[in-house]
């Protein structure tokens, strides 16, 4: 689905007559306008996806995350730019002496919606609920150091917990819950409560106005927002709109019925930038792609062969041409958004002779001159399973592209997102090889992944086993702070990246349009929302 | 009659059972479940089963079905997974926002196709025939999702004129809550219009293709060359006598048409950012929630079963040669 060429020739032709008839106008200078005159407006925010629930207790998803902790609720602590945790509705903290109790001091200006203030009895159920079996909150191992939460007072409440790495990243991510609302209800039949798609109730910037399911959502400026935190946000609403098709809703950016189409597919890229009413904005984010390789296969039991196909593959080529420039070529887990990401770190070259050489000596030989090379009696050909997303599809046309030219047979495989997913995490690991993207934590524990003892469970995907990187990823999330993590963090990144159980492809940029009139908007990897407050509409 | 209807409406229930349970077992032989949709790298396997659990996936599934089953017909539609609410507040919700872009695409299909079809009847192999059978003919073979992208990219250029600009997705504007009655009612309108065009369209091209040839067909009539003997105006022949004639075959056409539009609004509802059933059977699908694809395909079914019923009756209230019983 295109953009149809004439269609850019006649905004092209708009745009150059306009400049010709026109005498140049001074450009009016949004930093000008005083803070008082940017009151006003609603801003349009747009997605593919749906926004399902406002109770976080369920979020599944990275906008709806966003929504709770940014728009309507408010988590105890944000990230600064720099990872590090700052207060919001905690107005300070005090961490215990051998770090095993945490108490916050919470803000006592901040009230629900409905008028009721926000207290430590709402932290504290907020908690208990997290906890609780019965609720399956995806999240919940953020948590799982924290033991118990005791309430000192109406904005005191103290944790005890067991010391570890990143202590207070938990209480980032989570939203404090109204618990006058939802106390009532049992643990179980929370997720069916009317609070989470009809009737929340919040305490953020923003108050909720309207749901119209599979259309918006619709908040409007909470006018008791604490004053110490900006007070009322400069806009009147925020409107979410879910455009399920990326044509569609590029259509809507440009005509200008959405202010922000957040997570732009690649293909509109040059497009937004060569439109002056638009503006790209993009960033390094948690979320990469990468190939799978099942080693229990006979190609893939060798870390020197992996390392030889990750070789073979042109990963630059792939992110000019399918990303249109906007990722970065992995080396590891590790991206440029984390802070103990090592900017001087290579990946691996695009090098298919060296690449043919690894293969030729580990045995791989191609006697019989059909092009695809063999080992006792075993030719090195193998199915590349991925989603039908258009991204993917070409990614795996090119890698098989590249593979054959190292004597490699790649049969990209096209199925339904869901089917690829039962195949790769059944027991059975019924795949070769697969290609898919996911979004890391902001803190990175991954020994689901990657730990010999997690063998068998759905997301060692390729039973890929190393004691001595297992005893690495242990340490992580022992190690209390940032210097002695740093390093363990980067040799985990060196230890995967040398052992290649998967290829890394590439950490995505993520990259969100913008109409100019929108100001104040500045998206990083802590996503497009994080500043919502501070959001203008700039009308010359 | 009124057997008629009965008899046809007792047949229709073991028609739905089957569907229903052809469904049922359909979903769960694909792949994956609902659980699965939480693939991520930061939930961890336990949650995910605690999640099967929850939603009862972890029971033999004739238990599943059967329990299905009973709360169906109890009329408890049971719960979406991934929308978190109740199936039939999703449908609430949806259906209405379909059968409206179904009927006025139901309306411009047979409106827009008869006028066409008896236009160029009328004047056989002239240029007007040969034009319009031509663009019919184009606008048949367009798939409608590529026609709604085509009119979505038409209608945003900055290119179109401000007085010809359509809103090209969702059902309202996004002031649409500060209108007044009748702007709202004005705002409706212009929301329909692309989304309409592009999923009748095409239904429309066809009719015009029928009407046509029937009618050719009835103008051939001796009781058309008697008419004209009697020396009626032209005019009076074709509308009084021919027309009423040729539309009984195409009558019959709206059973076969209804389950083409709400197919169709599957796709177009994505295209157009639209709201309905046909999207969230679609996502229902891709989430694997099973409660909502159940209970949207039992009221696709019901549409159509029910829309051939109509055609069938309308048949026979039109020709009095039919009979039903």
């Amino acid at each position: 689905m295109r953009w149809p060429r004439y269609s850019s020739v006649m905004a092209a032709a708009l745009v150059a007559g306009a400049c010709a008839g026109e005498p140049p106008v001074e450009e009016p200078d949004p930093a000008a306008v005083p803070a008082a005159e940017r009151y006003g407006g609603t801003a349009v925010v747009a997605g593919l996806g749906e926004i399902q629930t406002m109770n976080a207790f369920f979020s599944r998803d990275y906008m709806t995350d966003q929504f709770q902790a940014y728009v309507l609720f408010m988590t105890l602590l944000r990230y600064d730019d720099e990872l590090q945790p700052e207060p919001y509705l905690a107005r300070s903290w005090t961490v215990g002496p051998d770090s095993n109790e945490v108490v916050f001091e919470l803000r006592d200006d901040v009230y629900w919606h409905d008028g009721t203030p926000t207290t430590a009895y709402d932290v504290a159920f907020t908690f208990d609920r997290v906890k609780d079996p019965a609720v399956p909150y995806p999240n919940r191992s953020s948590f799982d150091a924290w033991e118990s939460a005791e309430v000192l007072g109406p904005h005191k409440v103290r944790f005890t917990l067991r010391p570890h790495a990143d202590l207070l990243h938990g209480w980032t991510a989570l939203p404090i819950m109204p618990r006058h609302i939802l106390e009532g209800t049992p643990p179980e039949d929370l997720a069916t409560h009317p609070f989470g798609t009809s009737e929340p109730v919040g305490n953020g910037p923003f108050r909720f106005v309207e749901h119209l399911p599979g259309d918006r959502w619709i908040f409007e400026a909470n006018p008791d927002f604490p004053a110490e935190l900006g007070g009322r946000p400069y806009l009147d609403r925020l409107v979410y709109r879910v455009v399920p098709n990326e044509t569609t809703l590029f259509a809507e950016l440009r005509s200008g019925g959405v202010d922000m189409y957040v997570r732009v597919a690649p293909v509109f890229v040059d497009r937004i930038e060569a439109d002056p009413d638009l503006r790209l904005v993009a960033y390094p984010f948690p979320n990469y792609s990468f190939i799978a390789w099942n080693s229990r296969r006979p190609f893939f039991e060798s870390a020197s062969v992996r390392r030889a196909l990750t070789m073979a593959i042109d990963r630059s080529e792939i992110v000019e041409v399918v990303r249109h420039g906007l990722a970065t070529p992995a080396a590891g887990p590790v991206g440029a958004w984390h802070w103990a990401y090592d900017s001087a770190r290579r990946p691996l070259a695009h090098a298919p002779d060296s690449a043919a050489a690894i293969l030729e000596s580990a045995g791989w030989r191609d006697a019989d001159g059909d092009g695809v090379r063999e080992r006792d009696g075993v030719r090195f050909s193998f199915d590349i399973s991925t989603n039908e997303s258009r991204e993917r599809a070409s990614i795996a046309e090119l890698v098989q592209r590249y593979l054959a030219q190292v004597g490699v047979e790649a049969r990209p495989r096209i199925r339904e997102h869901q089917s690829v997913i039962a195949d790769v995490t059944s027991p059975e690991r019924r795949f070769d090889a697969f290609l898919l993207s996911w979004t890391q934590g902001l803190v990175l524990d991954e020994r689901d992944q990657w730990a010999c003892d997690r063998i068998g469970k759905p997301l060692q995907f390729t039973s890929y086993c190393n004691p001595e990187l297992d005893a690495v990823m242990d340490s992580i999330p022992r190690a209390t702070d940032r210097s002695a993590q740093e390093g363990l963090i980067r040799r985990y990144d060196t230890m995967l990246a040398a052992d290649q159980p998967f290829t890394f492809l590439y950490v995505e940029k993520r990259a969100d349009a913008l109409r100019r009139r929108l100001q104040g908007a500045s998206p990083d990897f802590r996503g497009e929302l994080a500043d919502v407050r501070s959001w203008w509409l700039f009308q010359p | 009659m009124i057997r008629y209807t009965v008899r046809r409406l007792l047949e229709a229930v073991p028609i739905l059972i089957g569907i229903v349970t052809l469904i049922f077992l359909l979903l769960h032989l694909a792949p994956g479940d609902p659980a699965t949709a939480y693939f991520n790298p930061n939930v961890s396997p336990e949650i995910i089963d605690r999640m099967r659990e929850n939603l009862g996936l972890d029971r033999p599934l004739h238990e599943q079905y059967l329990r299905w089953l009973r709360s169906f017909f109890t009329g408890d539609f049971g719960y979406s997974f991934s929308q978190h609410r109740p199936v039939a507040d999703v449908i609430r919700d949806a259906l209405p926002n379909t059968l409206l872009l179904s009927a006025v695409s139901l309306v411009l299909i047979f409106v827009v196709g008869c006028a066409v079809g008896a236009v160029q009847a009328v004047r056989q192999y002239s240029a007007l025939d040969n034009v319009t059978t031509f663009v019919s003919l184009f606008v048949y073979s367009m798939p409608g999702f590529w026609l709604g992208l085509m009119l979505i990219l038409a209608f945003s250029s900055p290119a179109m004129p401000e007085f010809l600009r359509l809103p090209i997705s969702g059902v309202t504007s996004i002031d649409y809550e500060f209108m007044g009655p009748i702007e709202r009612i004005v705002d409706r309108v212009r929301h329909l219009v692309l989304p309409s065009f592009a999923l009748g369209i095409a239904s429309a091209a066809g009719v015009a293709r029928y009407m046509r040839g029937s009618l050719l067909e009835v103008i051939g009539q001796d009781y058309i060359r008697t008419a004209r003997a009697k020396g009626l105006s032209e005019r009076r022949v074709i509308l009084k006598h021919a027309l009423r004639n040729a539309l009984i075959p195409i009558v019959s056409l709206l059973g076969l048409y209804l389950p083409l539009l709400f197919g169709g609004s599957v796709v177009i509802e994505v295209v157009f950012s639209w709201p309905g059933m046909g999207r969230a059977l679609y996502n229902a699908i891709l989430a694997r929630d099973y409660p909502v694809v159940m209970a949207a395909s039992f009221l696709f079914g019901v549409l159509v079963l029910g829309a051939n019923l109509l055609a069938d009756l309308s048949y026979a209230v039109i020709d009095p040669r039919i009979r039903t019983d």
